[in-house]
């Protein structure tokens, strides 16, 4: 770990109130577990604050060693805790121990206590990292190695729908704040040794336990090597949550669009690791990270392998053509009232033409008021608790809306073209993707109003040309369509049936290509003939 | 960031845009000499002398697979006339690039936006092609890959709608070769010139993964843009009919303004220059691309991407102050002048690196 020494202190001296933070750090790392318990009481003590959640329970063995029991309130299992007094201070008793082995005394008290993981610590800093997860410590007097016990009770939010990222089949779990919880929702679906979960701790103050998971000999072990490199490079006092995580390591760190999936479903995860990525967790955050993600993954819901194939693909493909709406439409309605007239037909255009009869805006300034309206309506609508939030759909829609028709500040065709874009804005699966293709929208429009369709091409060459030079983890963004990979796309763009789907995504499973047998094509029955049919079914 | 690799299939992409949005962009067997309805055997005819200077421009380079022509001309021909000779090359991408935006600059003013300056258009595809050029070789082929499919749509929508015209006015086509080969031959000059396009090839094909083929593709993407050729050429001769074809700056583009399908889709021209202005770009910005490689490898440059800011300002320059008007452009377009002139841009270098080529056989067949 990496401390800044700024001030010099002398060794020895007592922490005071002065001193600040990375003094305590350096002063901290020096203070190792003594042999004398009121010492290392007087130590810990000091060193919390006397803070009131850490609790001190004194016992003493035989009734002539004492001892302390150190845990933080509620983080603890009662029953556990209890079971481990009752040990040292009955069962103990059996033990000769009037010589002065202590070593013998500590592995008689470790074979004594029936918790499911002890650990002899000597360093301050992991007793208090194993503590604050819920650990109770023991120290003996005349022991210099605290015995932490794993007595974890602490309440977690239960495995509920993922709220974000709903579906209207399929599982039902989505992640919690709990990585334990999060790694084993993975574990129960991939049961073989060759899952493998790597685990770091990332932050000086937030010591936050960051894991990744994926499958030994699957993944490519240039990526892995890329990604712990990444995680090992930042040096930071607090992480919380995954979006931390995910702005230090992502490639392009000023591109809109985001380069690692975050989702909150497990199953999610789950097909990703299968094919090659990795899934990575974040203590204290109910999204996981995929990587690498490309661009239709954004645009795939789990829902579409729950359907049938031809459904499914029938729902990718709407989605691709929502998204195309929701960037495109106002700024090919701009460009066509402003400039292209003769795009639209005759009646349509007339149509357009009277409704903006009397509207004081130009067309773009209205499309941007609209635009921006109905944006601030979406984020109120996400910040009101959940029981007023449908009254500002009324207002938004009804009233305002309405009412700036009825005005006639703004043209009906304009609140169609707004809520259309919106409501296709709405099909993309992940919200982050959203607002990148909402902010772009707006950049279109602009585009549209200065240059008409030309500018409009001008800005679709643009994007093409980041979209395509973006990277995840090594992985083209626009993986199976840019370049142009046919093998992927029947489980991409389409959704095809899954006998059909022999292969793995080229580049993240090129290790292993195949994930099954072909020729799985399902019938009827083969014996199936017209001679034995005598009843007539 | 390791060496870049193309695919052949990217490579085919963009090679088939690259032809096919300049020569369907103001079809050069119509407007360039007087075939007039066998403008479309003119297009049959380009196609066998384009595939003879493809054969003299990939020849070479199949031969050095992991070199660009700057790296094998200095081989060839000693340090300093190689690098002289290289000038040719980059010349050559420059003067094309430009020529590309230029014809880009004219469909459009001419096509629907008459009031906006040229200037402006033509910088905006400078902008774009310049940032494709300077992501890389794989960003523009990764583009291509994405783009091929609308550009590739748009042209046969626009050929689809044009069938029952086509089948109506037919009678436009006859008769057949009445004035002999002459007109013919003469039709099919420039787009057996425009041909020095793939003058890209020299400094592309150490980036593909299978040099060997690349002969293969070359000759596929020229097939595949020479049948989109012949198609346009004898929807554009029907529908239009011969004179006015001859007559009009973009013959293609005003074709598609005259189709109508039905109520609802009156006016597809937009989209179909929108769609044509996605092969511009491949090709503006491989033109980029492959000038300031060259450029860089002459210079002795490690990387190329300092040089594409300039050369796009020069390109840029270039588009704007070649050509004052559409119609310089298209006189620029005779068989008299760009004839010889490109013609000299493909020969004179392939023709001396040929020769110290042959020569270096002959005295390596000496020493055995």
């Amino acid at each position: 770990m990496k401390i800044h020494r700024r001030n010099k202190d002398k060794s020895g001296n007592p922490l005071t109130d002065n001193m600040d933070l990375s003094q305590r750090y350096r002063k901290v790392e020096e203070i190792k577990l003594g042999l004398h318990l009121e010492e290392n009481l007087k130590t810990l003590l000091q060193l919390s604050g006397n803070s009131i959640d850490v609790k001190f329970r004194r016992f003493s063995i035989n009734k002539n060693i004492p001892g302390v029991l150190i845990y933080i309130d509620s983080m603890i299992n009662n029953a556990s805790v209890e079971e481990i007094l009752r040990v040292l201070m009955i069962d103990t008793q059996k033990i000769e121990c009037r010589d002065e082995s202590h070593q013998l005394l500590r592995t008689a008290i470790k074979d004594l206590i029936t918790v499911n993981n002890i650990e002899e610590v000597n360093d301050i800093y992991s007793l208090f990292a194993k503590i604050a997860l819920g650990s109770t410590a023991v120290l003996i007097d005349g022991q210099s190695e605290a015995l932490v016990c794993d007595t974890t009770g602490f309440k977690t939010r239960d495995i509920t729908d993922p709220s974000a990222e709903t579906t209207i089949q399929g599982p039902r779990e989505g992640f919690v704040e709990t990585l334990w919880v999060n790694t084993s929702l993975i574990r129960r679906q991939i049961r073989v040794p060759h899952l493998w979960i790597e685990g770091l701790e990332i932050g000086k103050l937030t010591k936050t336990m960051v894991a990744f998971a994926y499958i030994k000999g699957l993944a490519d072990e240039k990526m892995l090597a890329e990604l712990r490199s990444r995680l090992n490079r930042i040096d930071t006092d607090s992480i919380l949550g995954s979006g931390y995580i995910k702005e230090f390591i992502t490639d392009q760190p000023f591109s809109i669009f985001p380069l690692l999936l975050r989702t909150e479903r497990p199953d999610i995860v789950c097909s990703a690791i299968l094919e090659g990525k990795v899934g990575l967790f974040v203590s204290g955050s109910p999204h996981v990270l995929v990587l690498p993600a490309e661009l239709p993954m954004f645009l795939q819901s789990p829902d579409d392998y729950y359907e049938d194939a031809i459904a499914g693909s029938f729902v990718r493909i709407l989605r691709w053509a929502a998204v195309s709406i929701s960037v495109l439409l106002p700024s090919f309605y701009v460009a066509s009232v402003n400039f292209h007239q003769e795009l639209l037909p005759t009646a349509l255009l007339l149509r357009v033409t009277a409704s903006r009869e009397g509207v004081p805006f130009p067309v773009f300034t209205e499309i941007l008021i609209m635009e921006l309206l109905f944006e601030v309506l979406r984020e109120a609508g996400i910040r009101l608790p959940a029981a007023i939030g449908p009254a500002i759909s009324i207002v938004g829609a009804l009233v305002l809306g309405e009412a700036a028709i009825r005005a006639g500040m703004v043209s009906p065709a304009v609140v169609i073209v707004v809520a259309l874009t919106a409501i296709a804005g709405f099909t993309t699966p992940v919200y982050s993707m959203s607002i990148a293709f909402r902010l772009t929208r707006f950049a279109f429009t602009l585009l549209a109003a200065v240059l008409g369709l030309f500018g409009v091409q001008f800005g679709l060459l643009l994007l093409t040309t980041h979209l395509c030079s973006l990277r995840s983890f090594g992985m083209p963004y626009m993986m199976p369509v840019a370049p142009l990979i046919m093998r992927d796309m029947k489980d991409n763009i389409f959704r095809l049936w899954v006998w059909g789907r022999d292969t793995r995504p080229k580049l993240p499973g090129k290790r292993e290509p195949y994930r099954q047998a072909s020729g799985q094509k399902p019938g009827p029955v083969k014996s199936y003939n017209k001679k034995e049919n005598k009843n007539g079914y | 960031m390791g060496i870049e690799k193309i695919t052949n299939r990217q490579l085919f992409f963009i090679l088939f845009m690259m032809r096919v949005t300049v020569v369907i962009g103001f079809l050069p067997v119509l407007t360039s000499a007087d075939a007039q309805q066998d403008a479309w055997i003119s297009a049959i005819v380009s196609f066998f002398g384009a595939a003879l200077l493809v054969l003299i421009i990939v020849g070479l380079g199949m031969r050095f697979p992991d070199m660009t022509a700057v790296e094998y001309a200095q081989k060839l021909i000693g340090k300093w006339a190689g690098k002289a000779v290289s000038l040719i090359f980059v010349w050559a991408f420059l003067v094309i690039a430009a020529t590309d935006i230029r014809i880009y600059g004219g469909v459009l003013i001419t096509g629907f936006l008459s009031e906006t300056p040229l200037s402006f258009i033509i910088f905006t595809m400078v902008i774009a092609g310049s940032i494709a050029a300077y992501s890389g070789i794989e960003v523009i082929s990764r583009a291509a890959d994405l783009l091929f499919p609308v550009f590739l749509s748009m042209l046969v929508l626009s050929l689809m709608f044009a069938i029952p015209d086509f089948l109506l006015l037919k009678n436009n086509l006859e008769p057949v070769l009445a004035r002999g080969a002459g007109p013919v031959l003469r039709g099919s000059i420039i787009p057996t010139i425009i041909i020095a396009q793939y003058l890209i090839l020299t400094m592309i094909i150490p980036a593909t993964e299978q040099p060997k083929k690349a002969l293969r593709v070359a000759l596929w993407a020229l097939a595949g843009a020479s049948a989109v050729l012949v198609l346009a050429t004898l929807t554009v001769i029907a529908i239009m009919g011969p004179d006015r074809g001859y007559r009009t700056v973009f013959p293609f583009f005003s074709m598609v303004t005259t189709l109508n399908i039905s109520e609802f889709l009156e006016r597809i021209e937009p989209l179909t220059l929108f769609a044509w202005g996605f092969g511009v770009f491949i090709g503006v910005s491989t033109f980029m691309y492959c000038g300031s490689k060259g450029m860089a490898q002459i210079l002795g440059l490690e990387d190329y991407r300092p040089l594409v800011g300039p050369l796009a300002v020069i390109s840029g320059v270039f588009a704007i102050h070649s050509y004052q008007n559409v119609f310089q452009l298209l006189t620029f377009f005779q068989p008299k002048i760009a004839g010889p002139y490109a013609l000299s841009l493909i020969i004179v270098p392939m023709g001396i690196l040929w020769t110290a080529y042959g020569i270096r056989c002959l005295q390596n067949r000496g020493i055995k």
